[in-house]
């Protein structure tokens, strides 16, 4: 197998490591013709899920894979390595990415070139060690497959929701997030000592999957949609509801919640091409997508 | 302009004429008074609430040899009732200072509140990590108190409600549109410890600037078990001292006008406390601008804590039962 490619946006590929840096010490990287996968899995039953893919063309050029395997290739790394390596590599003239073996090993090499200020050439090589899985291993690592949302709507701003959600994470180990077709959503928790429920207003909400394509022209009939008021919930863990929040270190703007009552809360961050969330309504300019899905608690 | 309960009712459905009417119902523009208020005592986990047409006042008491009430006025509210004829009428009130005096008929009704989820209600809104608790029982330090106490920025509204025995506390906040309902659990209130300090006469009084008293409680060695508060009517006025593992500490004061504003001292004496008591106060003690220290024939210590709220004045008292020593004549 062989990978080699340029990094030509250096900073976004941080800003998605980055991101997932809190959820976990490792994750999954699947490299394929046009995508780049992370996929991060906490407790494979009862944990949240992360997976993030992302437009080679938006981070990569002269992008070459190859393997016997539908050219795709399955690496396993550490978060904070992969970080790191591409935090020396920011502000670089030229960086490389590539698989090779060291002492036998198996890395992703990071070749990052910058001009010292005689402008003389330095080249740093940043080494992070990966395990190569195999196709039969990757098969076993799938996306949730989740029905159909009840409801869908635009999480309101990040910030009004982690404040609430650092005072509500002390009083419980469960929260009901639920949202509503009139563009509603409330947080609640609740132990034998208090009981605290938040509620926002004004959000706007999606009428289809956001997964499907031109997602936004389509409006269902009102007959498909009775009950607009009625409010669906799931039940998670806090835990897991405070991962999510705290994966980010840039906020993004629009953050899509999905709520499957009974099943999971999905929530859905587009990254746009120069950064995270697109234009308010418009994902359509996106290069990529995090997919976290949050199983209900269990008991 | 609808009432936040009356939007929280639509929003959760509910009817909100439901039920019995409140006995207690009360609006704040800002939260953050209220919240200086409940972290001055904050270093326990209940709080007795006693709630009158006089305000509310908050009472925490430790050890059996210390108590502490921090004095909410009515006035401090922008609309504020209190149904008397429906409260029971309690014969046991918790004390006040002379200062703040009753004015009513001394009916009150009065609750066992989780003070430590009370504070975490209403910090709602205040960002993460900055604002919870920071009266833990841990000790505190100026520099978790969130900026100057007058500071009105980025206002949480609230309503609290409480329709009798039985009930839940009620709060309803908002802030930029986001609306939180909370019902605390209330508990049956335990009886107030009361060391009786009004009960006897005032021996030593003096009022100084809260700034000295700061400085003076940090030199203090927090590893000797006790302190030491004598007022003198000679020189020196007056003295704290600790004496403890890594040896002695005094701090003295000369009656200088800058720092004293009022004095008299009737007998000399000289008091320990419990150190880790006396520190319960520091919390306060940083928010206030004056200190008033009594001290009563029977040794017992008094600092009342004069706090800035709004336009004008609140008070945290803390009461200290002296140590005695083994070889001390029976009082």
């Amino acid at each position: 197998m062989r990978f080699r490619t340029v990094v030509s946006n250096s900073n976004l590929f941080l800003r998605v490591v980055q991101s997932i840096d809190k959820l976990s010490k490792s994750a999954i990287l699947k490299l394929t013709e046009d995508k780049l996968h992370i996929v991060v899995i906490t407790d494979v039953d009862s944990g949240l899920q992360l997976w993030t893919d992302v437009l080679n063309n938006a981070l990569f050029a002269e992008y070459r894979i190859d393997s016997v395997h539908n050219n795709e290739i399955y690496l396993e790394f550490s978060i904070d390595n992969l970080q790191r390596a591409l935090k020396s590599a920011q502000g670089a003239l030229h960086i490389t990415l590539k698989l090779t073996k060291k002492q036998q090993l198996p890395v992703l090499s990071l070749i990052i070139k910058n001009q010292s200020s005689t402008g003389r050439e330095l080249t740093l090589t940043q080494d992070v060690p990966v395990r190569v899985l195999t196709p039969l291993q990757m098969e076993n690592i799938r996306e949730p497959m989740v029905p159909d949302g009840h409801v869908h709507i635009m999480m309101p701003p990040m910030n009004s929701i982690r404040s609430v959600a650092d005072r509500m994470k002390t009083m419980g180990d469960r929260v009901a997030v639920g949202a509503n077709n009139c563009g509603e959503m409330r947080i609640r928790v609740a132990n034998d000592l208090v009981d605290i429920t938040t509620y926002f207003k004004g959000l706007e909400n999606l009428n289809d999957d956001p997964t499907q394509s031109e997602a936004l022209s389509g409006r269902r009939p009102n007959d498909l949609r009775p009950d607009t008021k009625r409010f669906f919930t799931a039940v998670v863990d806090m835990k897991n509801f405070i991962r999510f929040l705290q994966s980010y270190h840039v906020a993004p703007k629009n953050v899509i919640c999905c709520i499957i009552e009974n099943h999971a809360l999905v929530f859905y961050v587009y990254i746009g091409s120069t950064g995270f969330g697109a234009g308010s309504g418009m994902i359509n300019d996106n290069c990529g997508s995090l997919t976290y899905f949050i199983p209900i608690r269990q008991v | 302009m609808t009432s936040l309960t009356s939007r929280v009712a639509t929003a959760a459905n509910i009817n909100e004429d439901d039920g019995p009417p409140a006995l207690f119902k009360a609006k704040l523009n800002n939260v953050r008074p209220l919240v200086n208020m409940l972290r001055a005592v904050g270093f326990r986990t209940r709080v007795l609430c006693t709630i009158s047409n006089t305000g509310l006042v908050f009472t925490v008491d430790e050890a059996q040899a210390m108590v502490a009430q921090s004095f909410f006025r009515s006035s401090l509210f922008s609309s504020f009732f209190f149904d008397a004829s429906a409260a029971a009428t309690d014969d046991d009130h918790p004390e006040y200072a002379s200062e703040e005096g009753d004015g009513d008929d001394g009916v009150a009704t009065q609750i066992t509140l989780p003070l430590d989820k009370l504070i975490e209600c209403l910090t709602l809104f205040y960002g993460p990590g900055s604002g919870g608790n920071s009266g833990s029982a841990h000790g505190i330090s100026t520099s978790t108190l969130l900026g100057p106490v007058n500071d009105l920025r980025g206002a949480t509204t609230a309503e609290l409600e409480y329709k009798g025995p039985g009930n839940d506390f009620e709060l309803m906040l908002e802030e930029n549109g986001i609306i939180s309902a909370c019902r605390l659990a209330t508990f049956e209130p335990e009886p107030a410890l009361d060391l009786e300090f009004s009960r006897h006469p005032v021996v030593q009084q003096l009022i100084m600037r809260s700034d000295w008293l700061r400085d003076a409680f940090n030199e203090l060695d927090p590893t000797s078990d006790a302190v030491s508060i004598s007022i003198s009517a000679t020189e020196p006025y007056f003295r704290i001292a600790t004496i403890g593992d890594n040896g002695s500490t005094e701090m003295t004061y000369a009656r200088d006008e800058r720092i004293v504003d009022a004095y008299f001292c009737n007998e000399e004496m000289e008091n320990r406390y419990k150190l880790s008591l006396v520190l319960r106060c520091r919390s306060a003690l940083a928010m206030s601008d004056k200190s008033k220290v009594r001290v009563n024939q029977r040794g017992f210590l008094c600092l009342q804590f004069m706090i800035p709220t709004d336009t004008d004045v609140s008070f945290v008292n803390y009461i200290f039962a002296p140590l005695v020593s083994a070889d001390d004549e029976p009082a």
